[in-house]
C-alpha cells in the first residue's frame, strides 16, 4: 500500500519537474491561477497600440471581469478574459454584453471574444514571447490565427 | 414506508420497533463530512489533471473534460485492481462513489469479480452489471432532455 | 426421542470424537486463530476461483477430522454438509472428492446445527456408526453471490456483517462410555420466522426473533431452566441481533444472564478488525463450535452448552424482488461425556 503510493507520488513529481523544465516563459506558468493582466499587444508594430489599450480598458470596466488579455492582429482582435468565480453562472450574458459594447465602440474592428482558460493561456504566452522579442510580427500573426481557429472549434 | 407497514402484522410491527432500538444508525453527519473531503480531494486531482492537459496539450477548457475523465477512470481502475478503492469507498461513501472514479470502480470491480467465469460470459457479460444501469438511464435521460429541448426549439419557446 | 413439540433427546449420547477447522487469512488475524487446524495465507487457497477455494476448505476440514480420529473415509457412513453458494456446489463437490454418501443441506448460516442435529439423530438410532457433518463459507464467494463485487467501493452500514472464510467439520460417532469427548444430548429444530425485515445489510436484526423463538421452544420442550447451561451461544447474530435476541428472551420470562449468552459472530474477530457488526456465514458457527468451543469444553471451561445457529433464508433474487427475509434457527445442546445425567 505504502509502496504503491510512493510509486504514484514519485511518478507525479518526475512528470511535473520534467514538464516545468521545458517551459521558458515565467508569467504564463501561473496564468490560470493568478491575475496576470498582460499588456495589450498588436502583432504588427506601430499599428493601433492605443486602440488596443482602450479596448482593454473598456473590457476591464466590467465588474464581473478581472483579468484581460487583448491581442490585435491584422484583421481580427482577440479578447480573452477571466470572469469572477461567482459570476461564472452568467458567463453567456457577460459575453453577449461584451460583444455588444465592443461592436458599438469599435464598429470597424472584428472581435473574437472568449473566456476559455486555454485561449487565455495561449494569448498570454503569445504576448510574452512577443515582448521578449522571440517572435517576429509574421510568426505572431500566424500564432494568433491558430488561436483564433481554436476558439472557433469550441463554438 | 407507510404502505409497507400496513401489510405487516401487529407482531411484526412490534418487533421492528424493538429492533430499531438496537440497530446501529449510520453516522450521517460524519459520513457527509468524510464524503465532502474525499469527494473534494478527488475533484481537486481531476482539476489538476485538466490543468495539466490545458497547459501541455492543445485542449481547451471546453473539451479538456474528455481526456480528464478518461484519466480519472483509468486511475480508479488501477486503484481498484490494487485493492485500495474499496477501502476508500468504505471510508468515504458517496465521496468516492459519486465522482466518475466510482463509475470506473463499479466497472472494473465487476470485471475482476467475474474473471473466473471466463472472458466472454464472465468479464464480458458481467462487467456492466453495476454500471450498466448508470449508462442506460444516463443515455435515456439525455435523450429525453434533448427531445424536450428540440420540441421547445421547434415551438419557438427557446 | 421426540420431546415436546419440536425437540429431540439423544438418549444414546452420540459423541463428537474429532473435529477439523480450516480458515482464511482474515481469520488468521482474528481472535480465535489458535483454534483453527489449518489457516491459509491466501484467500484463493491456491485455486483459480473462490468457489473452488471454499471446496478446498471443506475438503481440508474433512481430511483433518479423519486424521485426528485416525479413520479412513471408507469407515464414514454419511456426510451432512451445506453452504451458501448456489446449489451448495462447494459441499457437493467436496463430497464428490471424498466419496462418502452425502446429504446436501441448506439452512443458510444455520446449516452447521441442522447438520449436527441430523447426524446426531441418525447416530443415536444406530442409523450409522460414524457420520461427518460440517458447513463452510467463503467471504469472497458469498459476497459475490449476495452482495457487490469484492473490490466495489460501496459503503457498508454499521449493521453489516463479515462473512467468515472457513469450514468446520465434526465427526459424530456412537457413544463409548468412559471416553472424554463432547456429546450431543438434545436438539431443537426451529420454525421459519419472518418479522418483515428486508434489509440484507441487517441480517442480525432479521434473525434475532428466530433465535429467540428456538431458544424459548428448547426450554419449553425440555422443561429445563437456562441456568442448566454454562453457555448459550448464537451463531451469527452480530452485535445488533444479539442484543435484540437477549431482550426478546428476557421479556418472555426466561432468566438469562448476560455472560451466559454469547455470539459466535462476536467471538471470532478482534475488535479492531473492520467487520462492522460482527461475523456471519455458514462457516461462522461451524468454525467457532468445532474449533474454539469444543476445545474450551475439553479444557473444562464449559460443561454444558447450547449452540443456536441462525440462518437468513434469502436469495439475491428474493430481496431484489422486495421480499422480506425469513429466518430460521436450530439449537443443539452439547455436554461433556461423564458429566451430569
Amino acid at each position: 500500500m505504502v509502496y504503491i503510493i510512493r510509486i504514484i507520488i514519485s511518478v507525479c513529481v518526475t512528470l511535473l519537474i520534467s514538464c516545468s523544465q521545458v517551459q521558458t516563459e515565467k508569467d504564463s506558468q501561473l496564468a490560470l491561477m493568478k491575475t496576470t493582466n498582460p499588456n495589450p499587444t498588436v502583432t504588427e508594430k506601430n499599428n493601433g497600440q492605443e486602440k488596443v489599450e482602450s479596448i482593454e480598458r473598456e473590457v476591464e470596466s466590467f465588474d464581473e471581469i478581472y483579468d484581460v488579455a487583448v491581442v490585435k492582429g491584422k484583421k481580427e482582435t482577440l479578447v480573452v478574459y477571466k470572469v469572477k468565480h461567482m459570476q461564472r453562472f452568467r458567463m453567456k450574458q457577460i459575453e453577449k454584453d461584451l460583444n455588444k459594447i465592443l461592436e458599438e465602440k469599435h464598429p470597424k474592428e472584428q472581435f473574437t471574444v472568449s473566456s476559455d482558460y486555454k485561449i487565455f493561456l495561449e494569448a498570454v504566452r503569445l504576448i510574452e514571447r512577443k515582448e521578449h522579442g522571440n517572435l517576429s510580427d509574421k510568426q505572431a500573426e500566424n500564432r494568433l490565427n491558430e488561436i483564433l481557429k481554436m476558439t472557433s472549434d469550441i463554438k | 414506508m407507510a404502505s409497507k407497514q400496513k401489510k405487516m402484522t401487529p407482531q411484526q410491527q412490534k418487533y421492528q420497533q424493538l429492533q430499531q432500538k438496537h440497530e446501529l444508525k449510520r453516522p450521517v453527519l460524519k459520513n457527509c463530512i468524510k464524503a465532502f473531503w474525499v469527494g473534494g480531494l478527488i475533484c481537486t486531482v481531476g482539476q489538476a489533471i485538466s490543468y495539466f492537459y490545458i497547459y501541455y496539450f492543445d485542449f481547451t477548457e471546453q473539451n479538456v473534460g474528455n481526456p480528464t475523465v478518461a484519466t480519472m477512470v483509468f486511475l480508479s481502475m488501477l486503484l481498484t485492481g490494487f485493492g485500495v478503492y474499496d477501502r476508500l469507498g468504505q471510508f468515504a461513501g458517496a465521496g468516492s462513489a459519486v465522482p466518475v472514479t466510482g463509475f470506473g470502480n463499479a466497472v472494473i470491480s465487476a470485471a475482476i469479480e467475474h474473471r473466473t467465469e471466463g472472458f466472454v460470459l464472465g468479464v464480458g457479460g458481467n462487467m456492466f452489471k453495476l454500471a450498466g444501469s448508470v449508462i442506460l438511464f444516463g443515455v435515456f435521460s439525455a435523450f429525453v432532455v434533448a427531445l424536450i429541448k428540440t420540441l421547445l426549439g421547434m415551438w419557438g419557446v427557446l | 426421542m421426540l420431546k415436546g413439540q419440536q425437540s429431540w433427546i439423544f438418549q444414546n449420547r452420540p459423541m463428537i470424537v474429532a473435529t477439523g477447522v480450516s480458515g482464511g487469512p482474515f481469520e488468521a488475524n482474528g481472535n480465535l486463530a489458535d483454534d483453527f487446524d489449518i489457516l491459509h495465507e491466501d484467500l484463493w487457497m491456491g485455486m483459480d476461483s473462490y468457489e473452488k477455494a471454499q471446496r478446498v476448505l471443506l475438503e481440508e476440514a474433512i481430511t483433518t477430522t479423519l486424521e485426528k480420529a485416525s479413520m479412513e473415509k471408507e469407515q464414514i457412513e454419511f456426510l451432512f454438509a451445506g453452504d451458501l453458494i448456489n446449489q451448495i456446489t462447494p459441499s457437493s463437490f467436496a463430497a464428490r472428492t471424498m466419496q462418502i454418501p452425502y446429504f446436501g443441506l441448506f439452512g443458510a448460516c444455520s446449516t452447521s446445527m441442522e447438520g449436527l442435529a441430523l447426524a446426531s439423530f441418525v447416530v443415536n438410532y444406530k442409523g450409522a456408526h460414524n457420520v461427518l457433518t460440517g458447513a463452510s463459507s467463503h467471504n469472497a464467494a458469498t459476497e459475490k453471490q449476495f452482495r457487490y463485487p469484492t473490490e466495489y467501493g460501496g459503503q457498508k452500514p454499521p449493521t453489516a456483517q463479515w462473512t467468515v472464510t472457513g469450514a468446520g467439520v465434526g465427526l459424530v460417532t456412537q457413544n463409548v462410555p468412559g471416553q472424554q469427548h463432547p456429546v450431543t444430548t438434545s436438539a431443537t429444530i426451529g420454525k421459519v420466522i419472518d418479522m418483515g425485515l428486508s434489509d440484507p445489510f441487517n441480517m442480525g436484526g432479521a434473525m434475532a426473533p428466530a433465535a429467540a423463538d428456538t431458544i424459548m421452544a428448547h426450554f419449553r420442550d425440555l422443561e429445563v431452566d437456562p441456568s442448566y447451561y454454562d453457555l448459550i451461544i448464537t451463531g451469527d447474530l452480530g452485535r445488533i441481533g444479539h442484543d435484540t435476541a437477549f431482550e426478546l428472551i428476557n421479556k418472555s420470562g426466561l432468566k438469562l444472564e448476560r455472560e451466559q449468552f454469547q455470539d459466535c459472530g462476536l467471538l471470532i474477530y478482534k475488535d479492531d478488525q473492520p467487520v462492522q457488526s460482527g461475523a456471519s456465514g455458514a462457516g461462522c458457527s461451524a468454525t467457532v463450535l468445532y474449533g474454539h468451543l469444543l476445545n474450551q469444553m475439553k479444557k473444562g471451561v464449559y460443561e454444558r452448552i447450547l449452540v443456536v445457529a441462525t440462518g437468513a433464508l434469502l436469495s439475491p433474487l428474493s430481496f431484489q424482488q422486495k421480499e422480506s427475509i425469513p429466518c430460521i434457527a436450530h439449537a443443539v445442546s452439547i455436554e461433556m461425556n461423564g458429566v451430569g445425567g
